[in-house]
Protein backbone atom coordinates (compact mmCIF):
# COMPACT_ATOMS: atom_id res chain seq x y z
CA UNK A 1 0.00 0.00 0.00
CA UNK A 2 0.89 3.44 -1.17
CA UNK A 3 1.99 5.96 1.69
CA UNK A 4 -0.70 7.96 0.96
CA UNK A 5 -3.63 6.53 -0.49
CA UNK A 6 -6.99 7.21 -1.64
CA UNK A 7 -10.01 4.91 -3.24
CA UNK A 8 -13.03 6.46 -4.52
CA UNK A 9 -13.16 9.38 -2.33
CA UNK A 10 -16.26 11.29 -2.33
CA UNK A 11 -17.09 14.54 -0.49
CA UNK A 12 -20.62 16.20 -0.33
CA UNK A 13 -21.65 19.39 1.34
CA UNK A 14 -25.57 18.92 0.96
CA UNK A 15 -26.59 17.88 -2.19
CA UNK A 16 -23.15 19.87 -3.39
CA UNK A 17 -20.57 16.85 -4.67
CA UNK A 18 -17.21 18.35 -4.10
CA UNK A 19 -14.90 15.16 -4.80
CA UNK A 20 -16.59 12.64 -6.87
CA UNK A 21 -14.53 8.89 -6.99
CA UNK A 22 -11.28 10.49 -6.58
CA UNK A 23 -8.25 7.98 -6.18
CA UNK A 24 -4.59 9.02 -5.57
CA UNK A 25 -1.52 7.42 -4.46
CA UNK A 26 1.43 9.18 -2.92
CA UNK A 27 4.98 7.29 -2.03
CA UNK A 28 6.75 8.89 0.57
CA UNK A 29 9.18 11.57 -0.44
CA UNK A 30 7.04 12.88 -2.73
CA UNK A 31 6.28 16.44 -3.69
CA UNK A 32 2.95 16.52 -5.54
CA UNK A 33 1.28 19.96 -7.06
CA UNK A 34 -2.46 19.82 -7.15
CA UNK A 35 -3.68 22.53 -9.68
CA UNK A 36 -7.05 23.61 -11.15
CA UNK A 37 -10.10 26.33 -10.93
CA UNK A 38 -11.22 27.41 -7.92
CA UNK A 39 -14.22 25.04 -6.63
CA UNK A 40 -12.63 22.33 -8.74
CA UNK A 41 -12.24 20.21 -4.66
CA UNK A 42 -8.50 20.93 -4.35
CA UNK A 43 -7.87 21.72 -1.13
CA UNK A 44 -11.32 19.92 -0.67
CA UNK A 45 -9.31 16.90 -1.34
CA UNK A 46 -5.88 18.04 1.19
CA UNK A 47 -9.02 18.42 3.68
CA UNK A 48 -9.93 15.08 3.82
CA UNK A 49 -6.36 13.80 3.97
CA UNK A 50 -5.72 14.92 7.64
CA UNK A 51 -9.50 14.17 8.61
CA UNK A 52 -10.50 18.17 8.45
CA UNK A 53 -13.69 16.94 6.59
CA UNK A 54 -14.87 13.88 6.85
CA UNK A 55 -15.38 12.02 3.32
CA UNK A 56 -19.22 10.52 2.95
CA UNK A 57 -17.61 7.70 0.54
CA UNK A 58 -14.34 5.71 -0.13
CA UNK A 59 -11.39 5.16 1.61
CA UNK A 60 -8.54 7.76 2.82
CA UNK A 61 -5.30 5.67 4.25
CA UNK A 62 -2.36 7.85 5.71
CA UNK A 63 0.61 6.19 6.68
CA UNK A 64 -1.32 2.80 7.58
CA UNK A 65 -4.37 5.05 9.06
CA UNK A 66 -7.91 4.47 8.22
CA UNK A 67 -8.94 8.48 8.23
CA UNK A 68 -12.37 7.65 6.83
CA UNK A 69 -13.53 5.38 9.63
CA UNK A 70 -14.98 7.07 12.15
CA UNK A 71 -13.54 5.78 14.84
CA UNK A 72 -9.61 6.62 13.37
CA UNK A 73 -7.45 8.34 15.59
CA UNK A 74 -7.26 11.54 14.05
CA UNK A 75 -5.41 13.26 17.13
CA UNK A 76 -2.32 10.78 16.83
CA UNK A 77 -2.59 11.51 12.82
CA UNK A 78 -2.60 14.64 13.09
CA UNK A 79 0.34 15.18 14.44
CA UNK A 80 2.31 13.51 11.96
CA UNK A 81 0.43 15.35 9.03
CA UNK A 82 0.97 18.83 8.88
CA UNK A 83 -1.37 21.39 7.33
CA UNK A 84 -0.15 25.19 6.10
CA UNK A 85 -3.36 27.30 5.37
CA UNK A 86 -3.62 29.94 2.92
CA UNK A 87 -4.53 32.61 5.98
CA UNK A 88 -1.92 31.53 8.37
CA UNK A 89 -3.99 31.48 11.35
CA UNK A 90 -1.21 31.87 13.81
CA UNK A 91 -2.59 32.52 17.63
CA UNK A 92 -2.83 36.08 17.76
CA UNK A 93 -2.69 35.99 21.28
CA UNK A 94 0.48 34.19 22.04
CA UNK A 95 3.88 34.41 20.55
CA UNK A 96 5.59 32.82 18.27
CA UNK A 97 7.28 30.79 20.63
CA UNK A 98 3.94 29.75 22.47
CA UNK A 99 2.39 29.06 19.03
CA UNK A 100 5.02 26.34 18.14
CA UNK A 101 5.07 25.10 21.60
CA UNK A 102 1.65 24.66 22.25
CA UNK A 103 1.19 21.40 20.10
CA UNK A 104 4.39 19.43 21.10
CA UNK A 105 3.53 20.47 24.72
CA UNK A 106 0.01 19.70 25.08
CA UNK A 107 -0.40 16.88 22.33
CA UNK A 108 3.09 15.13 22.75
CA UNK A 109 3.68 16.32 26.38
CA UNK A 110 7.00 17.56 25.85
CA UNK A 111 9.17 19.73 28.57
CA UNK A 112 8.71 23.10 28.40
CA UNK A 113 13.05 23.52 28.00
CA UNK A 114 12.69 20.99 25.33
CA UNK A 115 9.57 22.89 23.53
CA UNK A 116 11.82 25.87 23.55
CA UNK A 117 14.56 24.21 22.02
CA UNK A 118 12.40 22.41 19.57
CA UNK A 119 11.13 26.05 18.72
CA UNK A 120 14.32 27.62 18.06
CA UNK A 121 15.40 25.00 16.06
CA UNK A 122 12.61 25.07 13.41
CA UNK A 123 12.25 28.90 13.40
CA UNK A 124 16.34 28.30 12.33
CA UNK A 125 14.89 26.39 9.72
CA UNK A 126 12.17 29.29 8.18
CA UNK A 127 14.93 31.63 8.77
CA UNK A 128 13.07 33.39 11.77
CA UNK A 129 14.96 32.86 15.04
CA UNK A 130 14.91 36.92 16.09
CA UNK A 131 10.93 36.51 15.97
CA UNK A 132 10.44 33.91 18.82
CA UNK A 133 9.19 36.60 20.94
CA UNK A 134 7.06 37.99 18.70
CA UNK A 135 3.18 38.55 18.19
CA UNK A 136 1.80 38.11 14.65
CA UNK A 137 0.21 41.33 14.02
CA UNK A 138 4.28 42.40 14.37
CA UNK A 139 5.17 39.96 11.53
CA UNK A 140 4.72 40.79 7.60
CA UNK A 141 2.31 38.03 6.11
CA UNK A 142 5.64 35.95 4.64
CA UNK A 143 6.87 35.68 8.33
CA UNK A 144 3.70 34.88 9.40
CA UNK A 145 3.34 31.95 7.08
CA UNK A 146 6.80 30.84 7.60
CA UNK A 147 6.07 30.95 11.84
CA UNK A 148 3.03 28.61 10.23
CA UNK A 149 5.65 26.76 8.66
CA UNK A 150 7.69 26.52 11.52
CA UNK A 151 4.76 25.48 14.06
CA UNK A 152 3.66 22.77 11.79
CA UNK A 153 7.46 21.19 11.73
CA UNK A 154 7.63 21.18 15.57
CA UNK A 155 4.97 18.16 15.00
CA UNK A 156 7.81 16.57 13.29
CA UNK A 157 5.75 15.38 10.72
CA UNK A 158 6.09 12.61 7.87
CA UNK A 159 3.73 14.60 5.89
CA UNK A 160 2.79 18.09 4.73
CA UNK A 161 0.02 19.80 3.35
CA UNK A 162 0.07 23.29 1.79
CA UNK A 163 -3.03 24.93 0.73
CA UNK A 164 -2.53 27.52 -1.13
CA UNK A 165 0.05 29.23 0.89
CA UNK A 166 1.25 31.90 -0.96
CA UNK A 167 -1.92 33.18 -2.51
CA UNK A 168 -2.71 35.65 0.36
CA UNK A 169 0.71 36.96 0.12
CA UNK A 170 2.15 40.07 -1.28
CA UNK A 171 3.26 39.01 -4.47
CA UNK A 172 7.49 40.76 -3.21
CA UNK A 173 6.68 37.66 -0.25
CA UNK A 174 5.96 34.99 -1.67
CA UNK A 175 9.94 34.47 -2.77
CA UNK A 176 10.77 33.80 0.90
CA UNK A 177 7.78 31.25 1.43
CA UNK A 178 8.97 29.59 -1.59
CA UNK A 179 12.57 29.07 -0.50
CA UNK A 180 11.44 27.21 2.92
CA UNK A 181 9.44 24.84 0.83
CA UNK A 182 11.92 24.17 -1.50
CA UNK A 183 14.89 23.89 1.66
CA UNK A 184 12.23 21.08 2.87
CA UNK A 185 11.50 19.29 -0.49
CA UNK A 186 15.20 18.74 -0.30
CA UNK A 187 14.97 17.49 3.40
CA UNK A 188 12.96 14.88 1.33
CA UNK A 189 9.70 16.05 3.20
CA UNK A 190 5.95 14.04 1.80
CA UNK A 191 4.57 16.93 0.51
CA UNK A 192 1.40 17.71 -1.03
CA UNK A 193 0.59 21.53 -2.25
CA UNK A 194 -2.19 23.28 -3.57
CA UNK A 195 -0.46 26.26 -5.53
CA UNK A 196 -1.52 28.65 -8.29
CA UNK A 197 2.35 29.42 -8.50
CA UNK A 198 3.25 26.99 -11.60
CA UNK A 199 6.71 27.31 -12.36
CA UNK A 200 6.97 26.98 -8.56
CA UNK A 201 4.91 23.54 -9.17
CA UNK A 202 7.28 22.88 -12.55
CA UNK A 203 10.97 23.02 -10.75
CA UNK A 204 9.99 21.39 -7.34
CA UNK A 205 6.93 18.95 -7.63
CA UNK A 206 7.81 15.60 -9.06
CA UNK A 207 4.13 15.29 -9.83
CA UNK A 208 1.38 17.51 -10.51
CA UNK A 209 -2.13 16.91 -10.41
CA UNK A 210 -5.01 18.81 -12.25
CA UNK A 211 -8.41 18.74 -10.60
CA UNK A 212 -11.74 19.30 -13.07
CA UNK A 213 -15.15 19.36 -11.66
CA UNK A 214 -14.25 17.20 -8.33
CA UNK A 215 -12.31 14.61 -10.25
CA UNK A 216 -8.37 13.51 -10.76
CA UNK A 217 -8.80 15.02 -14.22
CA UNK A 218 -4.83 14.41 -15.42
CA UNK A 219 -1.73 13.93 -13.90
CA UNK A 220 1.73 13.07 -14.69
CA UNK A 221 5.62 14.10 -13.88
CA UNK A 222 6.40 18.21 -13.76
CA UNK A 223 8.58 17.84 -16.42
CA UNK A 224 5.77 16.64 -19.57
CA UNK A 225 2.60 17.87 -17.53
CA UNK A 226 3.34 21.49 -18.88
CA UNK A 227 4.47 20.69 -22.21
CA UNK A 228 2.27 18.49 -23.45
CA UNK A 229 -1.25 18.22 -21.68
CA UNK A 230 -3.49 15.17 -22.96
CA UNK A 231 -7.19 16.74 -21.97
CA UNK A 232 -8.57 19.86 -23.38
CA UNK A 233 -9.86 20.65 -19.92
CA UNK A 234 -5.82 20.99 -19.06
CA UNK A 235 -4.86 22.33 -21.97
CA UNK A 236 -7.42 25.56 -21.58
CA UNK A 237 -6.80 25.56 -17.57
CA UNK A 238 -2.60 26.24 -18.76
CA UNK A 239 -3.59 29.19 -21.04
CA UNK A 240 -5.42 30.81 -18.87
CA UNK A 241 -2.57 30.89 -16.04
CA UNK A 242 0.54 30.88 -18.31
CA UNK A 243 0.61 34.21 -19.99
CA UNK B 1 -38.56 68.27 61.59
CA UNK B 2 -36.13 69.47 59.27
CA UNK B 3 -32.31 70.31 59.91
CA UNK B 4 -29.25 71.28 57.66
CA UNK B 5 -27.46 69.60 54.97
CA UNK B 6 -24.26 68.60 57.08
CA UNK B 7 -20.90 67.34 56.80
CA UNK B 8 -22.17 64.14 58.78
CA UNK B 9 -25.22 63.77 55.51
CA UNK B 10 -22.33 63.53 53.25
CA UNK B 11 -20.36 60.83 54.97
CA UNK B 12 -23.72 58.75 55.13
CA UNK B 13 -24.11 59.35 51.53
CA UNK B 14 -20.57 58.06 50.90
CA UNK B 15 -20.98 55.45 53.25
CA UNK B 16 -24.40 54.21 51.16
CA UNK B 17 -21.94 53.77 48.13
CA UNK B 18 -21.08 51.09 49.56
CA UNK B 19 -24.22 48.97 49.29
CA UNK B 20 -24.48 50.14 45.65
CA UNK B 21 -20.74 48.87 44.95
CA UNK B 22 -22.04 45.71 47.06
CA UNK B 23 -25.18 45.05 45.28
CA UNK B 24 -23.53 45.62 41.80
CA UNK B 25 -20.75 43.21 43.01
CA UNK B 26 -23.52 40.10 44.13
CA UNK B 27 -25.28 40.91 40.43
CA UNK B 28 -21.87 40.39 39.02
CA UNK B 29 -21.44 36.73 40.25
CA UNK B 30 -24.82 35.47 40.26
CA UNK B 31 -25.12 37.37 36.84
CA UNK B 32 -21.51 35.53 35.71
CA UNK B 33 -22.90 32.16 35.79
CA UNK B 34 -25.77 32.45 34.55
CA UNK B 35 -23.91 34.38 31.92
CA UNK B 36 -21.50 31.78 31.76
CA UNK B 37 -24.39 29.39 30.77
CA UNK B 38 -26.60 31.61 29.18
CA UNK B 39 -23.15 31.90 26.66
CA UNK B 40 -21.97 28.64 26.64
CA UNK B 41 -25.98 27.26 25.15
CA UNK B 42 -26.17 29.82 23.23
CA UNK B 43 -22.61 29.16 21.38
CA UNK B 44 -23.34 25.83 21.38
CA UNK B 45 -23.91 23.29 18.38
CA UNK B 46 -26.97 21.92 19.74
CA UNK B 47 -30.01 23.98 18.14
CA UNK B 48 -32.09 23.18 21.58
CA UNK B 49 -29.41 24.62 23.88
CA UNK B 50 -29.25 27.23 21.11
CA UNK B 51 -33.01 27.97 21.91
CA UNK B 52 -33.10 27.87 25.39
CA UNK B 53 -30.02 30.68 25.44
CA UNK B 54 -31.84 32.99 22.94
CA UNK B 55 -35.50 32.17 24.94
CA UNK B 56 -33.88 33.19 28.18
CA UNK B 57 -32.08 36.40 26.71
CA UNK B 58 -35.79 37.62 24.96
CA UNK B 59 -37.49 36.90 28.15
CA UNK B 60 -34.97 39.02 30.39
CA UNK B 61 -34.39 41.73 27.84
CA UNK B 62 -38.27 42.32 26.93
CA UNK B 63 -39.37 42.78 30.43
CA UNK B 64 -38.30 45.55 32.52
CA UNK B 65 -35.70 45.64 35.64
CA UNK B 66 -38.08 47.39 37.57
CA UNK B 67 -40.54 44.77 37.10
CA UNK B 68 -38.13 42.25 37.44
CA UNK B 69 -37.27 44.01 41.06
CA UNK B 70 -41.21 43.99 41.88
CA UNK B 71 -41.57 40.63 41.01
CA UNK B 72 -39.27 38.96 43.72
CA UNK B 73 -39.70 41.44 46.43
CA UNK B 74 -44.00 42.32 46.32
CA UNK B 75 -44.93 39.78 44.15
CA UNK B 76 -43.12 36.55 45.90
CA UNK B 77 -44.33 37.91 49.22
CA UNK B 78 -47.93 37.76 48.29
CA UNK B 79 -47.25 34.02 47.77
CA UNK B 80 -45.70 33.89 51.08
CA UNK B 81 -42.19 34.33 50.44
CA UNK B 82 -41.09 36.94 51.89
CA UNK B 83 -37.39 38.15 50.82
CA UNK B 84 -35.71 40.78 52.19
CA UNK B 85 -35.00 43.38 49.70
CA UNK B 86 -31.02 43.25 49.40
CA UNK B 87 -32.11 39.24 48.60
CA UNK B 88 -34.75 40.24 45.94
CA UNK B 89 -32.54 42.77 44.95
CA UNK B 90 -29.61 40.25 43.99
CA UNK B 91 -32.05 37.72 42.19
CA UNK B 92 -33.27 40.34 39.97
CA UNK B 93 -29.81 41.92 38.93
CA UNK B 94 -28.63 38.41 38.72
CA UNK B 95 -31.50 37.57 36.54
CA UNK B 96 -31.00 40.88 34.49
CA UNK B 97 -27.22 40.63 34.20
CA UNK B 98 -27.12 37.05 32.99
CA UNK B 99 -28.87 37.90 30.29
CA UNK B 100 -27.32 40.92 29.09
CA UNK B 101 -23.23 38.95 29.90
CA UNK B 102 -24.43 35.78 28.53
CA UNK B 103 -25.04 38.06 25.10
CA UNK B 104 -21.90 39.52 25.01
CA UNK B 105 -19.80 36.57 26.06
CA UNK B 106 -21.52 34.63 23.52
CA UNK B 107 -20.37 37.42 20.70
CA UNK B 108 -17.28 36.98 21.83
CA UNK B 109 -17.49 33.38 21.74
CA UNK B 110 -18.85 33.24 17.86
CA UNK B 111 -16.33 36.60 17.04
CA UNK B 112 -13.17 34.05 17.23
CA UNK B 113 -12.79 32.73 13.45
CA UNK B 114 -13.65 29.46 12.20
CA UNK B 115 -9.89 29.26 10.96
CA UNK B 116 -9.12 29.70 14.60
CA UNK B 117 -10.51 26.62 15.78
CA UNK B 118 -9.08 24.48 12.50
CA UNK B 119 -5.32 25.54 13.53
CA UNK B 120 -6.03 24.41 16.70
CA UNK B 121 -7.64 21.29 15.44
CA UNK B 122 -5.01 20.75 12.51
CA UNK B 123 -2.10 20.47 15.56
CA UNK B 124 -3.77 17.80 17.49
CA UNK B 125 -6.17 19.63 20.08
CA UNK B 126 -9.03 17.94 21.52
CA UNK B 127 -12.14 20.41 21.51
CA UNK B 128 -11.45 21.35 24.70
CA UNK B 129 -8.03 22.53 24.72
CA UNK B 130 -8.92 24.41 21.71
CA UNK B 131 -11.45 26.10 23.76
CA UNK B 132 -8.99 26.45 26.53
CA UNK B 133 -5.75 27.31 25.14
CA UNK B 134 -6.88 29.01 21.79
CA UNK B 135 -10.77 30.18 21.90
CA UNK B 136 -11.72 31.37 25.12
CA UNK B 137 -7.80 33.36 25.78
CA UNK B 138 -8.87 35.42 22.74
CA UNK B 139 -12.73 35.81 23.18
CA UNK B 140 -11.85 36.81 26.92
CA UNK B 141 -9.66 39.82 25.26
CA UNK B 142 -13.09 40.50 23.10
CA UNK B 143 -15.21 40.30 26.10
CA UNK B 144 -13.31 42.34 28.43
CA UNK B 145 -14.11 45.83 27.13
CA UNK B 146 -18.30 45.29 26.84
CA UNK B 147 -18.15 43.45 30.10
CA UNK B 148 -16.78 46.38 31.46
CA UNK B 149 -19.00 49.01 29.92
CA UNK B 150 -21.96 46.69 30.94
CA UNK B 151 -20.54 47.19 35.04
CA UNK B 152 -20.76 50.76 34.27
CA UNK B 153 -24.73 50.52 33.42
CA UNK B 154 -25.33 47.87 35.93
CA UNK B 155 -23.91 50.27 38.65
CA UNK B 156 -26.08 53.11 37.41
CA UNK B 157 -29.42 50.55 37.31
CA UNK B 158 -28.82 49.30 40.88
CA UNK B 159 -30.11 52.75 42.01
CA UNK B 160 -33.69 51.26 41.23
CA UNK B 161 -33.22 49.02 43.91
CA UNK B 162 -34.25 51.90 46.52
CA UNK B 163 -37.78 51.36 45.33
CA UNK B 164 -38.08 47.74 47.15
CA UNK B 165 -36.49 49.82 50.04
CA UNK B 166 -33.04 48.67 49.67
CA UNK B 167 -30.82 51.35 51.36
CA UNK B 168 -28.21 51.95 48.26
CA UNK B 169 -26.75 55.30 47.32
CA UNK B 170 -30.04 56.86 45.59
CA UNK B 171 -32.06 55.52 48.69
CA UNK B 172 -29.79 57.08 50.73
CA UNK B 173 -30.25 60.37 48.54
CA UNK B 174 -34.04 60.11 49.80
CA UNK B 175 -33.68 59.33 52.64
CA UNK B 176 -31.28 62.89 53.37
CA UNK B 177 -33.55 64.77 51.02
CA UNK B 178 -36.93 64.42 53.24
CA UNK B 179 -34.70 64.90 56.27
CA UNK B 180 -33.06 68.29 55.11
CA UNK B 181 -35.36 68.96 52.37
CA UNK B 182 -32.45 70.27 49.98
CA UNK B 183 -33.21 67.74 47.17
CA UNK B 184 -30.63 69.72 44.33
CA UNK B 185 -27.34 70.09 46.41
CA UNK B 186 -28.31 65.98 48.16
CA UNK B 187 -28.99 64.99 44.53
CA UNK B 188 -26.06 67.17 42.81
CA UNK B 189 -23.59 64.40 45.31
CA UNK B 190 -25.23 61.44 44.52
CA UNK B 191 -24.62 62.21 40.57
CA UNK B 192 -21.05 63.29 41.71
CA UNK B 193 -20.80 59.72 43.65
CA UNK B 194 -21.79 57.91 41.04
CA UNK B 195 -19.77 59.98 38.55
CA UNK B 196 -16.82 59.12 40.08
CA UNK B 197 -17.34 54.70 40.54
CA UNK B 198 -18.54 55.06 36.85
CA UNK B 199 -15.82 57.27 35.04
CA UNK B 200 -12.80 55.65 36.01
CA UNK B 201 -14.73 52.21 34.54
CA UNK B 202 -15.39 54.13 31.14
CA UNK B 203 -11.88 55.19 31.16
CA UNK B 204 -10.41 51.84 31.75
CA UNK B 205 -12.74 49.99 29.22
CA UNK B 206 -11.32 52.75 26.76
CA UNK B 207 -8.05 51.86 27.07
CA UNK B 208 -8.63 48.22 27.02
CA UNK B 209 -10.26 48.60 23.66
CA UNK B 210 -7.26 50.23 22.32
CA UNK B 211 -4.46 47.76 23.47
CA UNK B 212 -6.16 43.84 22.72
CA UNK B 213 -4.71 41.41 20.36
CA UNK B 214 -7.06 39.25 18.15
CA UNK B 215 -7.74 38.35 14.98
CA UNK B 216 -8.39 41.28 12.96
Amino acid sequence: MSFIELKSVVKRYGKHTVLQDVDLEVEKGEIIAIIGRSGSGKSTLLRCINGLEPVQGGEVWVDGVAVHDPSADLRELRARVGIVFQSFNLFPHLTVERNITLGPMIVKGMTADKAATLAREVLKKVGLEEKIKAYADELSGGQQQRVAIARSLAMSPSIMLFDEITSALDPELVGEVLLVLEAMARDGMTMLLVTHEMNFARRVANRVVFMNQGKVWEQGPAKDFFASPKTDELRSFLSSVLH
Amino acid sequence: MIRELAFQDVLYLVLAMRWTIVLTLLALSGGGVIGLLIAACGASRHVALRTFARAYVGTVQGIPLLAWLFIFYFGLSIVGYNLPPWIAATIGFSIYAGAFLGEIWRGALISIPKTQWEAALAIGLTYIEQLRYVIIPQAIRVAIPPTVGFMVQLIKNTSLAAVIGFVELTREGQLTTAATFQPFAVYLIVAALYFSLCYPLTRYSRALERKRRVVH
